[in-house]
């Protein structure tokens, strides 16, 4: 008993919860960035660390000592609010998603309807950043949060379809049992496939990257949303979107390709298996995530509501439709 | 998708980015760097100070005996003073890592 | 803002002095209505260095170099306008090949020049990695012009009476072969124009100018010339050595942002094209010739194409080693209407792209307009008013 929840505290505030998925995204931005460079024939960071590996936590630091202002006509309480609950619910998100599941075979809160929660949390964070905007009282942020609820609008109707056809069939809604499915029946991997490149897309739209930088649209808007917070605000929401990348890719690799389980890694404890295994698969979709962010220019707002309804939800009906069939015919589930 | 095929070809290159100042790159010849100055071949006419876009140089007393003050944070490096130069008397050198905390005069000063 | 929508209300946001879309301070007041622009008030002259007063204090050869340090992009081609007006003041011809250096070294900058515009303009549309490639490839260029002059701007190549330099046959090789790969280069580019879709959304049919708008507003340049008009100081009205150079004017007939990408691309191609010609055919000679230091009474205009369009010098000398009065007026401001006209109906998120399709060197731009700083009025003179404040200073009403 004792036992039990001093295991529970650990994997909730040390591995893999919290100091775990701290440097787990501090890396994942720095894979991004290096990636990002080297297709750009550019070195990235360089001198922090070994390979510039503490450039990210070293910009996480100089933001946090940096001075913190408020804009005089600013709501105070969004101001302070957003950034806290931005980072909040993306952690929370995580523990829904399996990432190396050591002392229960399943993700840390695993139950039956998290996806439906994790797709819940998506959409408000999408809408506190908005209220990140809005409450900032700046023209260039007022244009940002109005842009953030456009793509809203854009990105979570296919993502949702594309997640749910997963579920569909996987016939459960939870997360950890789909992964599990998965590995054992790869052939729903394969039928998933168009609905992991729909789930791409969405989550390059959730996560703010070119082409769907929109709502922080440098050359536009100053910096949309996010123009007035600095200092700690600041390294609160930079923070919060690198623990949505994480989010993003371990949710992907779990949903789509099947997580941390995998066939069994001979010589080596199943733990560390089920870790090297969620590094590849989601270290995978970061790298693809990073080659789409350099090879499109910016949409502009409407061309990218455009582009979703007319073609995303499009083709994740027919994805549906074809998972059905095939449930229906027997050939999965 | 144009650029994928660019983007492939840079993931197997090496970046072109020089890590400066561990890697610099070669100064051309005749490259426009810091003056130089000959007091075997000056006489002090002046000329120079004339010319000078950015009145960066002075002429400190008059004829052979003269001396020069070069301002370096006022020269733009044109090498207009080399040009007008009637004795070649000056000239310039690659010297190009110029930056200081104070403004840099020097004094070109005889023997 | 309030909580309430109200579909008829303007929303004001001024871009500038300071915003990310631009390169340099200029203030562009926009009136929106929802996502469209409905007015734009530019308000130019952040830059003003009183260059022009500054000319008269110094002599012609000191001259030269302040009048290269107007605009750094374009700095050649304001030494060649300048150093042309003066010898047409002095009535001298310079050797000619010397105009033919002076040619090859303002194309190699107009290549140098048109590329930095294309990464600019692909940055401003949030495609950062054809702006990092584009500026690799202008790298060469950038050397290529180093090892001709010196220096990488601001080149002090082209002096009263001809070039301070001449092109060595070594260096001559080195530039055609830069040219031939820079060619190459430019087809990858023009093929990733013409097929990334995400590019060609943002600049197809965006920020269209008529000719009829664009010839009655009086855009110069690469603007002109995207519109379908066809004019080219150096075809209407050759200097230097471009009446012995065969070249092609570029235009473009759709009027939008792409044509302007297009018509610049076409430039570049066309001046890889004439540095060819000119070191095949260059001529012998001398490479300058004296001019006095005192320049006889007269009076001169001088004309160029810079990359942005046509650079226009009046020159009034006095019979002394200084100037009594040199004017400049460079492509960009005459420009700036016509980008005013380009914004007017578009989004939001065309306004980075459509203001920077002109190409705007705002350092060459310079009005200035009044304001009081007591009641925070300001204001601007017409011409009229202009001229008769300046009888009223010179004493001569």
């Amino acid at each position: 008993m004792v036992w039990e929840t001093v295991a529970g505290a650990i994997e909730l505030l040390v591995f893999p919860g919290f100091l775990f998925i701290f440097w787990l995204s501090l890396f994942y931005e720095w894979v991004d960035r290096k990636f990002y460079a080297k297709l750009q024939y550019r070195y990235g960071p360089l001198h922090t660390g070994p390979k510039g590996f503490l450039q990210p936590f070293a910009d996480f630091v100089k933001l946090m000592a940096k001075e913190d202002i408020v804009p005089a006509a600013a709501d105070r309480f969004l101001f302070t609010l957003t950034p806290i609950m931005v980072l909040a619910l993306s952690l929370y998100a995580l523990f829904y998603v399996p990432m190396v599941p050591i002392v229960r075979n399943v993700a840390l809160g695993a139950f039956e309807g998290d996806i439906i929660l994790v797709l819940f949390i998506l959409t408000m964070i999408g809408f506190l950043k908005f209220l990140a905007g809005w409450g900032s009282t700046n023209r260039f942020s007022a244009v940002g949060s109005v842009r953030v609820a456009f793509q809203l609008l854009g990105y979570e109707i296919p993502l949702a379809i594309a997640l749910l056809t997963a579920a569909m069939a996987a016939g459960t809604f939870n997360i950890s049992l789909i992964a599990q499915k998965i590995v054992s029946e790869p052939i729903i991997g394969a039928a998933l496939l168009p609905a992991l490149a729909i789930a791409v897309v969405c989550f390059q739209a959730e996560l703010e990257r070119i082409p769907f930088d929109i709502p922080e649209a440098e050359q536009e808007i100053v910096a949309g949303w996010l123009t007035e917070f600095s200092g700690r605000r600041l390294a609160l929401f930079r923070f919060a979107t690198d623990v949505e990348l994480v989010l993003a890719a371990a949710l992907m690799a779990a949903v789509f390709l099947g997580g941390p389980y995998g066939p069994a890694i001979p010589l080596i404890p199943v733990q560390v298996s089920y870790f090297l295994w969620f590094l590849f698969k989601a270290t995978i979709l970061v790298l693809v995530l990073s080659n789409i962010r350099a090879l499109f220019a910016r949409l502009r707002i409407d061309q990218m509501v455009h582009l979703s309804w007319r073609y995303l939800i499009v083709i994740a009906i027919i994805e549906t439709v074809f998972i059905q069939f095939l449930l229906v015919m027997g050939v999965i589930g | 998708m144009a650029m994928e095929s660019e983007l492939a070809g840079a993931m197997v290159r090496k970046p072109v980015t020089l890590i400066y100042p561990f890697e610099k790159r070669d100064v051309p010849p005749k490259f426009r760097g810091k003056l130089a100055w000959d007091p075997e071949k000056c006489v002090g006419c002046g000329t120079c100070v004339k010319v000078c876009p950015a009145f960066a140089l002075e002429l400190i007393g008059r004829g052979p005996p003269a001396e020069l003050r070069y301002y370096l944070n006022r020269c733009v490096f044109c090498a207009q003073c080399v040009e007008s130069c009637p004795r070649d008397a000056l000239s310039m050198t690659e010297a190009y890592e110029l930056s200081d905390y104070k403004h840099t005069i020097i004094e070109f000063k005889r023997g | 803002m309030s909580g309430e929508y109200e579909p008829e209300s303007i929303f004001e946001i001024p871009v500038g002095p300071q915003h990310p879309a631009l390169k340099e301070p200029i203030l562009l007041h926009f009136k929106i209505e929802g996502d469209i622009i409905v007015d734009v008030i530019p308000r130019p002259a952040y830059t003003h260095r009183g260059i022009e007063k500054a000319t008269e204090a110094r002599n012609y050869i000191q001259n030269i170099y302040l009048c290269e340090r107007v605009c750094g992009i374009c700095s050649f081609i304001h030494t060649l306008v300048y150093t042309q007006g003066v010898e047409r003041l002095a009535e001298v011809e310079p050797p000619p090949r010397a105009k033919y250096i002076r040619v090859i070294v303002s194309e190699l900058e107009r290549i140098h020049s048109h590329a930095l515009w294309l990464g600019v303009a692909a940055h401003e549309l949030g495609f950062d990695t054809l702006f990092y490639y584009i500026w690799r490839d202008r790298e060469l260029v950038m050397d290529l012009l180093e090892l001709i002059t010196g220096n990488r701007v601001n080149y002090a190549m082209s002096t009263v009476g001809g070039v301070r330099r001449d092109i060595t046959d070594e260096v001559a090789h080195q530039i055609k072969k830069g040219m031939k790969i820079f060619r190459e280069r430019l087809d990858v580019y023009t093929e990733v124009v013409e097929q990334e879709p995400t590019l060609r959304k943002r600049v197809v049919d965006v920020g269209k100018l008529s000719p009829h708008d664009a010839v009655a507003l009086c855009a110069v340049g690469p603007t002109l010339r995207a519109t379908g008009v066809k004019r080219d100081v150096r075809a209407d009205d050759p200097y230097q050595a471009y009446d012995e150079i065969p070249f092609n004017v570029a235009t473009y007939h759709t009027g939008d942002v792409l044509a302007q990408i297009v018509v610049r691309v076409l430039e570049m191609y066309e001046a890889a094209n004439i540095i060819d010609y000119a070191l095949d055919h260059m001529p012998g000679g001398p490479i300058r010739v004296k001019v006095p230091w005192n320049i006889a009474p007269n009076e001169v205009i001088s004309r160029g194409e810079a990359p942005r369009g046509e650079l226009f010098y009046y020159f009034k000398s006095n019979g002394t080693e200084k100037p009594e009065r040199v004017k400049i007026r460079t492509p960009t401001l005459a420009n700036i209407p016509a980008v005013r006209q380009m914004l007017l109906g578009y989004h939001i998120a065309e306004i980075p792209i459509v203001f920077a399709s002109i190409d705007p060197c705002l350092s060459c731009t310079a009005r200035f307009s009044f304001i009081d700083v007591k009641t925070g009025k300001s204001w601007v003179w017409d011409r009229e008013q202009l001229r008769r404040y300046s009888l009223k200073w010179y004493g001569k009403q």
